[in-house]
């Protein structure tokens, strides 16, 4: 991010601005070649917060598979002996809530259980949404507009509403929320990837595939999904950080994650409450969940620098 | 144009009206209206509470083919959307709430939408540098913040202000003082109270503008027609604001146009938190307290506000785009 | 406004208008410091053209970039650029754009895309026009229709009011140039202002650039890649390679002595439109080198047949050819060639410095194509879309006939060159053999099949084993995520193969039959240079072991050096393997090369067939005269004696089936005609008629009046 270098790599067949062609001779790649996972691994090593944004992500992992083995207390179990302490008394760490669950223990199982929830949805969605997208612009025509409209009714579908009601019905049993998470979070994805994908569909590589009597699926997958893969990439991280904030609100109005289980968001809606009172209880899962969904996003952003030659922004577009 | 216009309301209502429908029945799988006489004391029969819910077209006995044509045709005929399970007017609430909900949302949008495109502006001619880079963090981290914790640290913030001066100079909630008189008065304890939603909410929603309008920019300014306009004697930055600008507003002025109707269906998240009774709220409100007919009238509302948004922003395209002139 | 003219245009003379010197740009890249222009220097007169010639790569445009102060932020500029008073190159942004669009114009090469699209065509002329002109409102407007109708736009009145998308790219160019004009500078830049035309509008924008150049009495620096078109505009002209001016001559003396091996190596790799030899061209071996850390020796060595080691041990500098005499005089010959000396007339020591390849396979003698079997035919074949209007509402207003009822035959060994503008049908047609499915009208037949009866799967790729397709863009066909071994086994898995070591040897095989080393089928197309990833496309092309190639446009995306080595390749392979090929180009030259017979298409039909030699000796449909005469020749002293028919106009759509002739809008040889003979042109379509010889037919009514006329 340094400076705007031009580029080289596998992905010089992006039309080049006349300008710069001295420097951007497509020979460019030839004596001095980088593979290309060190140039993205370079490019994105570079770019300091998303090197931040990744390390962070890494820490919160780590300690929400550690962090249970560090306390004595389960996140369900009570202490009536201290209830509402303040951190650090009692022993315990991050204090307790009003019920007297250690907030330490909650936080880290809130933590992990959102973290889970993020990661499996962002992954099933970005699947769901490439295959669907790829598909329908490789085949065009009627096949897409059906395909189209398909989404198009999803979309105006009340989701929210529906994710709600089903998830109350379930009881906040998070697999559940995953799943109506993903039924309804894959449709403006795929109608991203569904218009990258039709400008692929007339790259002469497709073209040349057909010609050769390549199979559509096969098409699909080895020319279509692999050309799209960065933008997958991306996609898939900044689904992270979407899905959390999704998660946390369903959590927060009461619609997600339910009761013994617990959320980020979750906590921050039993935080609401004693604010003036018992602020930790606020502030601890905020501070987690803000720094999860922006390592996220930092990754996110990052990657799409790295692996996109022609990307200037580190913006969202 | 006006035919264009029309044929895509049309198709637009259609799904409107599948989707409505498809809610309905869905709501009525999940939702039970019958518990909200469950816990009444003295308790009563099922037989009593059927009878109460009969009332209200709501009586889980009569087949839910039976309910659905006497639910659709009073809308069809009256434009009745129905009552809750207690009794009120699902239209009452809903006409009320709107007016909630947009004079909460709409100063927050404008001020998104100004203070967003703004700041893409002026970042944007300063790529990589330090404003920039200042900038784009404080947006990547308020486009990431969850609205829960936007609105609560908002809230925190006004409590330790207030405990600070010692009086209540802001107020966390609610969108009136109820003991306040005359014009004036109301006037100004409605904007005092609209003073920290907005904040919280214009927090949260300014960075898709910035960060949007920024790369949108950025790649017009590449351009090829930029350096035209600059071979012909405008330094950078004319060209920039001259060319690049007027080009890349178009997909922002569209994204404007399409969130401008979602002003009516509230913020949920915010107007719980500062106990706004808007749209927002509202839709919680039916779900806990399993109000068929209130649910499936949001939803709708808020499939007429998506849609309404997509053909305004169809409109704005035409209107900015001499490429998509509809002749 | 025009007595710059007065000023003396006679070169040598009169201080120089822009005199450069030395000119460095360098980028920043992930491999290292990037020298894209190293050192560059030249004066320009008043008057005066400079062609600057280079193939891609070589900092052409990067040098006018450098000029204009247009290059981005991160590039580093040094050296002398003097125009008037001021050094170019020290200007700050503000102060340079004083001098932009007043003293220097740019014309650039995508007209496309360089006219900002929400704006009209006159409010974007009056913007040039006020920002250094104290002009009002209307009068700026009236200049500015005037600047339109100077360039040649038809109605500029109405049409001033239009929008960038509602032009052609001619017409776009030409108000790209009308901008350029429009504050009378002494300097205009055209950077490859018809690369992105037709040949027919090529002809009219350099004859609008001539215009404009006489109007305004400015300097023009001309860059291109094309040789034809520095023969034909400019004086003086400055070969690029590498960066750095490597030969500068006057442009008579350069194309009739070229002394630096690369620019004899450019001249004999073009096919030449004015030679019926079917010779094999002469390709420049090798590819450019990377511009980063370049080592102190002359940048051509690798390619050079004719280097000797004190090439490699240090960088010639240009200098005068035969000693310092000749050097202060404007006629000055100047290479950076250490041989220079002992070249004259494309030889060294008595011997050509580039010897003629040995065709693989001398070509078998045709015997007459009736005989053999027909591989491919196309009778009645038509293909319309519906035409729409507007950009939302999509309304059906009109039926465009892309392909209008065409016949084509090809015969076993046999290459059909098929030509015409863009938007004549061409890929059209192309795709509506390969989709292997029934035309709306017509028949396709494929080796005898006709298509229409392909009802089994297995039909259906037993057929298009026979059938395949090499692709104008050669990093556009290849996956860049995928190897070369999986590039070329796809199709050979698409037919069924699931040997895995007969897979590898068929692999290996095709790699050394296209002349690239076998050992790198492990990387990615992005390693290989475009000639190289052309020869692969050739390669999957031909892994089915097809009887017809359908090559479109398949030397178009190469530069003219690496071109001669594909267009040898694929006539090598055409007779080792007993090919057909249906040859689609716009390029006449290269068409000519390679085709044993030609069909010109215009608005979805055949105008005129015959054999190459008949077609291109005699041509006799007016359409197929003019496109002949748009192409410039690389000689700069038959470029100024031919005599040109300039086509009106753009390519009209071909909506609608009326009867009549297509070509009439833009037809020279209707003017001529008498009222009755042009009701004729008007009302009746003409069918494609053998006269005298055999297998020539053309469709115009009046071809023969044409023909004895000008005979």
């Amino acid at each position: 991010m340094a400076i705007n270098t031009p580029s080289h790599g596998p992905e010089t067949d992006s039309p080049l601005p006349p300008d710069t062609e001295g420097a951007h001779t497509g020979e460019t790649g030839r004596r001095k070649r980088l593979s290309p996972a060190k140039l993205y691994l370079r490019r994105f090593t570079r770019n300091r917060p998303a090197l931040a944004g990744l390390v962070l992500f890494f820490l919160l992992v780590l300690f929400s598979i550690v962090g249970p083995f560090l306390t004595h207390w389960n996140y369900q179990e009570a202490d009536f002996t201290s209830l509402s302490v303040a951190p650090g008394v009692d022993g315990h760490l991050f204090g307790t809530n009003g019920a007297g669950n250690d907030t330490y223990a909650q936080l880290v199982h809130g933590l992990s259980r959102s973290i889970i929830i993020a990661v499996s949805v962002s992954l099933l969605t970005t699947t769901i949404a490439a295959l669907f997208g790829t598909t329908a612009a490789y085949f065009g025509g009627k096949v897409e507009r059906a395909m189209l409209g398909f989404v198009h009714f999803l979309l105006i579908l009340p989701s929210f509403l529906i994710i709600a009601l089903v998830g109350t019905h379930y009881r906040g049993q998070w697999q559940v929320l995953v799943v109506v998470l993903t039924v309804f979070g894959w449709m403006l994805t795929s109608r991203v990837i569904w218009s990258l994908a039709t400008s692929l569909r007339e790259r002469e590589y497709v073209m040349a595939a057909r010609f050769m009597g390549v199979s559509p699926l096969r098409t699909i997958l080895r020319h279509l999904v692999p050309n799209i893969g960065s933008l997958l990439i991306v996609t898939f991280t900044l689904g992270v950080a979407s899905t959390v904030q999704a998660e946390t609100a369903l959590s927060f109005i009461g619609f997600g994650v339910k009761q013994p289980d617990v959320s980020l968001g979750t906590m921050l809606a039993d935080g609401q409450h004693t604010l003036s009172t018992a602020p930790w209880l606020f502030y601890l899962p905020a501070v987690m969940v803000v720094l999860l969904t922006v390592a996220m996003a930092l990754i996110g952003d990052g990657l799409r620098d790295a692996l996109d030659p022609t990307s200037q922004s580190g913006g969202r577009a | 144009m006006l035919r264009y216009i029309a044929r895509k309301a049309v198709g637009w209502f259609l799904m409107i009206v599948l989707a409505t429908n498809l809610t309905y029945f869905l709501a009525n799988a999940f939702l039970k209206p019958a518990s909200n006489y469950t816990a009444l004391r003295p308790p009563r029969t099922p037989a009593q509470i059927n009878h109460s819910l009969a009332l209200y077209n709501l009586n889980p006995n009569t087949p839910v083919l039976d309910r659905w044509w006497h639910w659709m045709s009073g809308i069809v005929l009256h434009f009745d959307w129905g009552r809750s399970p207690t009794g009120g007017s699902v239209n009452d609430q809903v006409a009320y709430r709107i007016l909630v909900s947009g004079q909460l949302v709409l100063g927050s949008t404008i001020l998104a939408i100004v203070f967003g495109v703004a700041l893409g502006v002026y970042t944007a001619s300063r790529q990589y540098k330090f404003s920039d880079r200042a900038w784009q963090g404080l947006s990547v981290l308020s486009f990431n913040t969850p609205s829960a914790v936007a609105a609560l640290a908002v809230v925190l913030g006004a409590i330790a202000l207030n405990q600070a001066l010692g009086t209540t100079l802001l107020p966390v909630a609610g969108a009136q003082n109820p003991d306040v008189s005359g014009f004036w008065g109301v006037f100004a304890s409605r904007f005092t109270h609209a003073i920290l939603p907005t904040i919280s909410l214009t927090f949260i929603s300014y960075a898709g503008y910035h960060l949007l309008q920024r790369s949108l920019l950025l790649d017009h300014i590449n351009s090829d027609y930029v350096r035209t306009a600059r071979a012909k004697g405008l330094t950078r930055q004319q060209a920039i604001y001259r060319h690049g600008l007027r080009t890349s507003i178009i997909p922002v002025a569209t994204q404007v146009a399409f969130a401008m109707p979602a002003l009516f269906t509230g913020a949920v998240i915010t107007e719980t938190v500062f106990a706004w009774h808007g749209m927002g709220e509202y839709f919680v409100k039916t779900i806990s307290t399993n109000d068929v007919h209130g649910a499936v009238a949001v939803a709708a509302f808020g499939a007429l506000m998506t849609a309404i948004g997509a053909i305004l922003a169809d409109v704005v395209i035409v209107a900015l785009d001499p490429r998509i002139r509809v002749s | 406004m025009i007595d710059q003219r007065t000023v003396a245009s006679e070169s040598g003379t009169a201080q120089p208008l822009l005199s450069v010197r030395d000119l460095k740009v360098t980028f920043p890249s992930e491999a290292g410091r990037v020298d894209a222009v190293r050192g560059v220097s030249f004066d320009l007169h008043r008057g005066r053209t400079l062609g600057i010639v280079g193939e891609s790569g070589s900092g052409k445009s990067v040098t006018s970039m450098a000029l204009m102060g247009l290059l981005p932020d991160y590039a580093s500029v040094s050296g002398h650029a003097t125009l008037g008073e001021d050094n170019l190159l020290e200007l700050d942004d503000k102060q340079l754009s004083k001098v932009r669009g007043r003293q220097m114009g740019m014309i650039f090469q995508d007209p496309l895309s360089s006219l900002t699209p929400i704006f009209s065509i006159g409010s974007q002329i009056v913007e040039a026009l006020q920002i250094h002109q104290n002009l009002s409102s209307a009068a700026a407007w009236k200049r500015a229709v005037e600047l339109l109708d100077l360039v040649g736009i038809p109605n500029p009145d109405r049409r001033a009011k239009g929008f960038p998308h509602e032009f052609s790219g001619g017409m776009r160019q030409r108000a790209v140039i009308a901008m350029a004009i429009a504050n009378d500078p002494d300097l205009i830049i055209a950077d490859e202002p018809t690369t992105a035309l037709d040949v027919t509008v090529q002809a009219q924008i350099l004859d609008v650039l001539k215009t404009a150049q006489r109007e305004t009495g400015a300097a023009v620096i001309m860059i291109t890649h094309d040789l034809g078109v520095v023969a034909g505009s400019a004086d003086d002209v400055v070969v690029m390679y590498a960066g750095r001016s490597v030969e500068r001559a006057p442009v008579d003396q350069l194309f009739a002595a070229p002394r630096m091996p690369y620019t004899i190596g450019l001249m004999g790799a073009i096919p030449r439109l004015d030679s019926s030899g079917r010779d094999a061209l002469v390709p420049v071996p090798g590819t450019p080198p990377l511009l980063v850390d370049l080592a102190d020796a002359c940048p051509f060595a690798d390619r050079c047949p004719v280097v000797e080691d004190a090439c490699r041990e240090a960088e010639p500098p240009l200098s005068p050819v035969g000693g310092a005499e000749a050097e202060t005089t404007a006629a000055a010959h100047l290479t950076a060639c250490r041989r220079s000396a002992e070249i004259s007339d494309g030889a060294i020591d008595g011997a050509t410095v580039y010897p003629v390849p040995e065709r693989r396979v001398t070509e078998n003698a045709l015997s007459s194509g009736e005989e053999r079997r027909t591989v491919l035919e196309l009778s009645g074949v038509t293909k319309t879309f519906p035409l729409t209007k507007g950009g939302l509402l999509k309304r059906r207003v009109g039926t465009v006939f892309a392909v209008n009822g065409i016949d084509l035959t090809i015969h076993e060994g046999e290459t059909l060159g098929l030509v015409g503008e863009s938007g004549c049908g061409k890929t059209t047609t192309l795709l509506e053999i390969m989709g292997l499915r029934p035309p709306e009208q017509g028949r396709i037949a494929i080796r005898g099949r006709d298509v229409a009866e392909l009802r089994r799967k297995q039909d259906i790729s037993e057929v298009r084993r026979d059938i395949q397709m090499v692709f104008q863009d050669p990093m556009g066909s290849l996956d860049p995520r995928m190897t070369v071994f999986d590039i070329l086994a796809e199709p050979l898995r698409a037919v069924g193969e699931r040997d895995k070591k007969k897979i590898a040897a068929q692999v290996a095989e095709l790699m050394d039959l296209v002349g690239l080393d076998p050992e790198h089928h492990e990387r990615f197309p992005a390693a290989f240079s475009g000639g190289q990833r052309q020869r692969i496309g050739i390669a999957r092309a031909l892994a089915t072991r097809p009887k017809l190639l359908i090559l479109d446009e398949p030397v178009s995306a190469l530069d003219v050096s690496v071109q001669a080595g594909v267009i040898n390749l694929l006539n090598d392979l055409k007779a080792e393997l007993g090919l057909s090929y249906l040859f689609v180009a716009h390029d006449l030259s290269v068409v000519r090369h390679i085709s044993d017979r030609v069909a010109v298409m215009y608005l979805g039909r055949i105008v005129e067939t015959g054999s190459t030699d008949a077609v291109f000796n005699k041509p006799r449909h007016p359409y197929t005269r003019a496109l002949l005469s748009a192409i410039p020749l690389p000689d700069p002293v038959a470029e100024r004696t031919r005599e040109r028919i300039l086509l009106k106009g753009d390519l009209p759509s071909p909506t609608d089936d009326r009867p009549g002739c297509g070509f009439i809008t833009r037809c020279p040889l209707h003017l001529t005609l008498s009222d009755p003979q042009k009701e004729q042109c008007r009302g009746v379509t003409p069918r494609l008629t053998e006269r005298g010889r055999q297998d020539h037919r053309d469709a115009c009514h009046f071809a023969d009046t044409f023909t004895t006329a000008d005979s």
